[in-house]
Order: C-alpha cells, then sequence, then structure tokens
C-alpha cells in the first residue's frame, strides 16, 4: 500500500471537517435555551453538519489509509496569506484610520506587491480610482465613508 | 396572462433603464473577457451599489452583464486559448486555431452573432413559459411552498453532480445562515450573541461578496497571469455585415443549440458550460466535415457560444416562478430580486409584474444589443482588455467590495462579516464544496421555515398537514426522484455503458 504524503490528519478535508464539527457543536449549545419550535431548524442544520462532517472524515480517511495524496489547497500559500493578509489589514486601516488614506495606499501597495510595478501607471489608477469613488459617492450622492475611529477620538 | 407583458414594454424604454441594459452589456463584456472574473462575481460586487436604484435600472444592469459576460467569455478563449468565463471551455476548441489562422476577428463576430441567437431564444423562451407556470404556482399554500423551497435545494445538491455529501454541508451552511437574528415568528433573538447588527439576519449580498467576489480577487492575485499582448492588427477583423452571409449556414446549430441551452438552463444545477459542451458536441456529431472540428471549425464556435447564452434568460424560469435558480448567476439573481423587495416565486408575477416582465424584455435587449456593442468595431477594443495588469484590477475590485458591503448599512462590522464569508467561500471553493446551495440555502432557508411553521399551525401541529394533498405529494416525489435519480442512472445506466464498451 503506497504511504501519503501528507500526514493523515494535517489532510484538507479532514482539517475542514473537524473544524465543521467544532463550530457546529459548539453553535448547538444555544439550541437548548430556545424554544423548541425555534430551535427546530438551526438545530437539524448543525446535526446535520456534523452528520455530514463526520461521512466526509471517514471517506477522506478512507482515501488517505488507500494512499491517495491529499491535493494541495494552494501552490503558493504565502501569497494566498498575503493577499488576504493585505485584505483584512485594509479594513482594518479603513476602520481606525480612514477610507480615504487606507484606499490610497492600498491600490498602489496591493498592485505593487503582486507585481504591476510601473510607477506612473499606479500613480495615475489610484488617482483615477480615489477621484472617481469621492466624486460618485462623496460628491454626488453624499455618502460617509469611515473617517477613521483613531481620529474621532 | 401575456398583456402585462406587453404593459411592461414601454418602461423598459425610459431612458435611465435602457441606458442600464448598454452599460450592464458594455460592462458585462469587459468581465466576461478578464479571464479570472465572471458573472456571478461582477452582479455579485454590483449588487449593493444598486440599492438606491430604481428596481428596473438594477435589473437591467445585472440582465446585460449576464448576457455581455457570456459572450465576453469567448473572446481570451479564441485569443488567448484561456475561457473568460467557464462556459467559454468549448469556445476555445476551434476559436483558437481559427485565430492561429488569421481568423480571430471572424471567430469572435460568429461567437457575438451566434450569442445573441442564444440570448434572444433565451429570453422569447423567459417570456412564453414563465407567465404560465406563475399561475399554477399561485395555487400552492404553505405545505407546497415548503416542499418547492426542499425540492430546489435538492436538485442543486443533486443535480450539480459532485460529491453530494459536500453539496448538502453546503446546503445546510446556507440554511443555517439563514435562520441568524430574530426568529419570524417569536422575535426571541438566534444566534446574535449580544451583537445588535446581527438582529435582523445576514444580509444576502454580504454573503454573496464574500463568496462569489473574495476567492476570484485572492485567485487573481494568487496567480498572476501574463498575457502576451494582443494586437487588434492581428485580429483580421472585417465590419460585421460582411461577415454575416458566411454564417448563413449555422442556422441549424444555432436552433439546436438555442433548444439545449434553453433546457440546460430550465434544469437546476446544470449551468453554461454544460449547454456549450452539449451543442458543440451534437453539432460535431451532425456535422458533414467532423474532421475540421477542433482544427478552426468557425461552426464550432457557433455551437458553443449559442448554447452557453441560451441558458442565461431560461435560468431564470424557476428562479423567477418557483424561487428556484437554475444556474449560480440566477441564484446570485435572487439576492438582486431580494435586495429590491422582490422575493421570487408565485407572488413575485401578481404583485410586480411591471418590473418582473420589464426585466424579460431587458433580456431581450440586452441579447439585441449584443451585436451593436459586441460587433466589429468593438471587438478591436475588448481585445486589448487582455493586456490590463491582474493585480491592478485586483486592487481596485478589493476597494470596490468593500464600498458597496459597506454602503448597505453603513458600519464596519458588515465588511468584517464578509471577509469572514469570503475565508469560508476561498476554502469551499478549493474543496470543491459548491457554492450555490448556500446562496439558495439563505433565500429558500427562512421562506421554508416560515412556510413550515404556517403548515403545521394550520394542521395543529400535526406533520402528516405536509402529504395531505396531491401537489404536496407530487413535490415529494419530484424530491425523492432528484435524490435517487442520479444514483440510479450512476448504478444501471452508466454500468450498462461500460458494460457494452467492454463488449465491443
Amino acid at each position: 500500500m503506497p504511504a501519503s504524503k501528507t500526514p493523515r490528519l494535517a489532510r484538507p478535508e479532514t482539517l475542514t471537517a473537524l473544524g465543521i464539527i467544532l463550530v457546529a457543536a459548539g453553535f448547538l449549545i444555544p439550541t437548548f435555551e430556545q424554544r423548541a419550535i425555534s430551535a427546530l431548524l438551526p438545530a437539524t442544520m448543525l446535526i446535520g453538519l456534523i452528520v455530514l462532517s463526520v461521512l466526509l472524515l471517514v471517506s477522506d480517511q478512507r482515501k488517505a489509509a488507500a494512499g491517495e495524496d491529499a491535493q494541495p489547497m494552494t501552490k503558493s500559500p504565502k501569497r494566498v496569506i498575503g493577499a488576504f493578509g493585505l485584505i483584512v489589514a485594509y479594513a482594518l486601516a479603513t476602520d481606525f484610520i480612514g477610507f480615504y488614506v487606507s484606499t490610497a495606499v492600498t491600490i498602489p501597495l496591493v498592485a505593487w506587491i503582486f507585481g504591476y510595478r510601473n510607477p506612473l501607471g499606479l500613480l495615475i489608477a489610484t488617482l483615477i480610482v480615489t477621484g472617481t469613488i469621492w466624486a460618485i459617492f462623496d460628491f454626488g450622492m453624499s455618502q460617509d465613508f469611515p473617517a477613521g475611529r483613531l481620529w474621532e477620538r | 396572462m401575456y398583456s402585462d407583458l406587453l404593459h411592461a414594454l414601454p418602461d423598459v424604454f425610459s431612458l435611465a433603464n435602457f441606458a442600464a441594459v448598454v452599460i450592464g452589456v458594455i460592462s458585462g463584456i469587459v468581465v466576461g473577457a478578464m479571464p479570472g472574473l465572471s458573472a456571478t462575481m461582477a452582479i455579485s460586487v454590483l449588487v449593493p451599489f444598486t440599492f438606491g436604484l430604481e428596481p428596473l435600472v438594477a435589473l437591467g444592469l445585472m440582465a446585460g452583464i449576464y448576457n455581455g459576460a457570456m459572450y465576453g467569455g469567448a473572446i481570451p478563449a479564441v485569443l488567448l486559448r484561456i475561457p473568460g468565463t467557464p462556459a467559454a471551455v468549448a469556445t476555445t476548441f476551434d476559436g483558437y486555431p481559427m485565430a492561429q489562422k488569421g481568423e480571430g476577428g471572424f471567430a469572435l463576430q460568429v461567437a457575438v452573432v451566434s450569442s445573441a441567437f442564444g440570448g434572444i431564444a433565451s429570453a422569447f423562451a423567459l417570456m412564453l413559459l414563465a407567465p404560465p407556470l406563475s399561475k399554477v404556482t399561485l395555487l400552492f399554500g404553505p405545505s407546497e411552498v415548503f416542499w418547492v423551497a426542499i425540492f430546489g435545494l435538492a436538485s442543486i445538491i443533486f443535480l450539480l453532480g459532485g460529491n453530494p455529501v459536500k453539496g448538502l454541508i453546503s446546503a445546510c451552511f446556507g440554511v443555517f445562515v439563514s435562520v441568524v437574528g430574530s426568529d419570524p415568528i417569536y422575535g426571541n433573538d438566534r444566534f446574535t450573541f449580544g451583537q445588535l447588527e446581527m438582529l435582523d439576519g445576514i444580509n444576502i449580498v454580504i454573503l454573496l461578496v464574500g463568496l462569489y467576489a473574495l476567492p476570484p480577487v485572492i485567485d487573481l492575485l494568487e496567480t498572476p497571469l501574463k498575457t502576451s499582448g494582443v494586437q487588434s492588427s492581428k485580429l483580421g477583423t472585417e465590419p460585421i455585415w460582411k461577415a454575416l452571409p458566411r454564417m448563413k449556414t449555422y442556422w441549424t446549430t444555432w436552433l439546436r443549440g438555442s433548444f439545449i441551452g434553453i433546457w440546460i438552463g430550465i434544469l437546476p444545477g446544470a449551468g453554461g458550460s454544460m449547454a456549450a459542451f452539449m451543442s458543440y458536441n451534437e453539432a460535431r456529431r451532425t456535422s458533414k466535415t467532423p474532421e475540421t472540428w477542433g482544427e478552426g471549425e468557425p461552426e464550432g464556435v457557433a455551437a458553443a457560444e449559442v448554447a452557453n447564452n441560451a441558458d442565461t434568460a431560461s435560468a431564470l424560469i424557476p428562479a423567477l416562478t418557483l424561487g428556484i435558480p437554475g444556474t449560480a448567476v440566477a441564484a446570485v439573481m435572487l439576492g438582486g430580486l431580494l435586495v429590491h423587495g422582490l422575493q421570487p416565486g408565485p407572488m413575485l408575477f401578481r404583485d410586480n409584474p411591471d418590473i418582473v416582465f420589464g426585466f424579460m424584455w431587458q433580456f431581450l435587449f440586452g441579447a439585441i444589443l449584443l451585436i451593436i456593442l459586441g460587433g466589429s468595431l468593438a471587438t478591436n477594443s475588448f481585445a486589448r482588455l487582455l493586456n490590463l495588469p491582474r493585480p491592478l484590477l485586483g486592487s481596485v475590485i478589493i476597494v470596490l467590495m468593500l464600498i458597496g458591503v459597506y454602503s448597505i448599512h453603513g458600519r464596519m462590522f458588515d465588511v468584517y462579516l464578509m471577509l469572514g464569508f469570503g475565508a469560508v467561500g476561498w476554502v469551499m471553493d478549493r474543496l470543491k464544496f459548491p457554492l450555490p446551495p448556500v446562496v439558495l440555502g439563505l433565500i429558500l432557508g427562512g421562506f421554508a421555515e416560515e412556510n413550515l411553521r404556517l403548515a403545521l399551525r394550520i394542521g395543529r401541529g400535526d406533520p402528516m398537514v405536509l402529504f395531505q394533498n396531491t401537489t404536496s405529494l407530487i413535490l415529494v416525489a419530484l424530491t425523492v426522484a432528484v435524490i435517487v435519480g442520479p444514483s440510479l442512472k450512476k448504478r444501471f445506466i452508466d454500468k450498462k455503458k461500460v458494460d457494452d464498451d467492454a463488449a465491443g
């Protein structure tokens, strides 16, 4: 029997199934305090998630036992983590520093880090996007964006 | 029945409504032409921006984007052998060899005319079939509506193909998200954890943007695609009216492909790529010169493109009448309807005839506009889109996502929630968990719960009330057929095929 390269418990589907079981079990606790009819659908779904995840777990472990290697979720984890990290950082910066400053920094920063390194192109794109957003939303539609919690204090 | 259809026509011609379709078609072609972006993603990002718009303007934009993106996917498929959308895979088979022979311009013209033909046929199917179906569904009571919801969920899980366990997990997740917030009858909080922002439940747009827009952005940044640069001078484009006579022999292919696309669109779970493959295979099988297919046969492009556009409006037949979307884009469009207070299902036709019939007209005009906007002049310009730097595109989409979600209620809480759904969506996407059942679960979950509880109240708590009339029993039988059908097919028909092949 050929050995799988990924440790059996570190296979993506196994980890996902275990994660779903844990989270669904956690969400199941508040259903005991709800009215029976209110808890009927959520509890059914959560129990369904647990049962289905157990099936997924068993099926994935059978594949592991048969020596079938798990497909990696990404070929470049650093880029994925970097992309997601930058998006989260942008949301936090918008919340704490303010929308326009964060946007003016994020557009060129993300494009630069991920391979577009034309300073003039970046400058023009940033000005066009930020300016258009301001003209349409702030000026045209009176939409207020976060000014930044840091400055509110 | 059809008088409402004619009554809705004048509204569609108002400047704002018509302009929305034009802008939608152009934007759709742009989005479709970008490998990695899809109509589903574009509509997800667009939906929050339509809050302040009139419903018909918003729906016109969506109809235009859907039509435009299905054709736009053909541009990189023909020029770079990279399908812009999953539905354009079959277009690469003959489109790319044509481009290599210096006939890329003609391939795109065949694609645009075929797409328009398919879109027009699909819009007519929607206009003809949806009104009578809505009359039937108006007779449904709470127990029938509950079973329709269950049937819809079962269809999208089991007919979508892939792993049914993963489909069921997706659906359970979607239904669970739908119950977050206040209980619809008693008003007690469910899973809000003291957050006031959660009391009204989770807005569908937050889920849509998270699931459908964030994962493609991560993909854009993860593997930046290097295009070799497309020059319009190499396309070999001539004016479209000069190219039309060369397409006069494609009528049979267009009619057959339209029929296949419409049928696939109506079936829940199937999509444009399946329609395009089926149409391509059928056209090749019946061709007098099958040996030329795959080496630059324009009829191959026609077969694929007519079918992937013919499933656009028809996917909305079950969506508008029963609340069951035929494709992922239709599921996202249902979200768009909900944003404007339009509950898909039987009541939609009775309560908002001008909007729903106007929407059908917009699909038809969107398809006709494809020829004008996607014709010879625009084709050259759209081809240049492939040279846009993808990291820059990714960063702009991130900003648009944040603006869209923030604008719903003007609070950052929704943005963080969207990022959470985005992370879940990325994992689901990579592990091949289907996303449409999540959206459908969210749309139908609350709907099913409300009607189930109403039916149980009518039946004084007796669950047999759900099985007491013929319509309910038919719906139960259909649900069982949808669940059991694929495994029976696998066991008997596919096994017989394998046995026959082995014997032959």
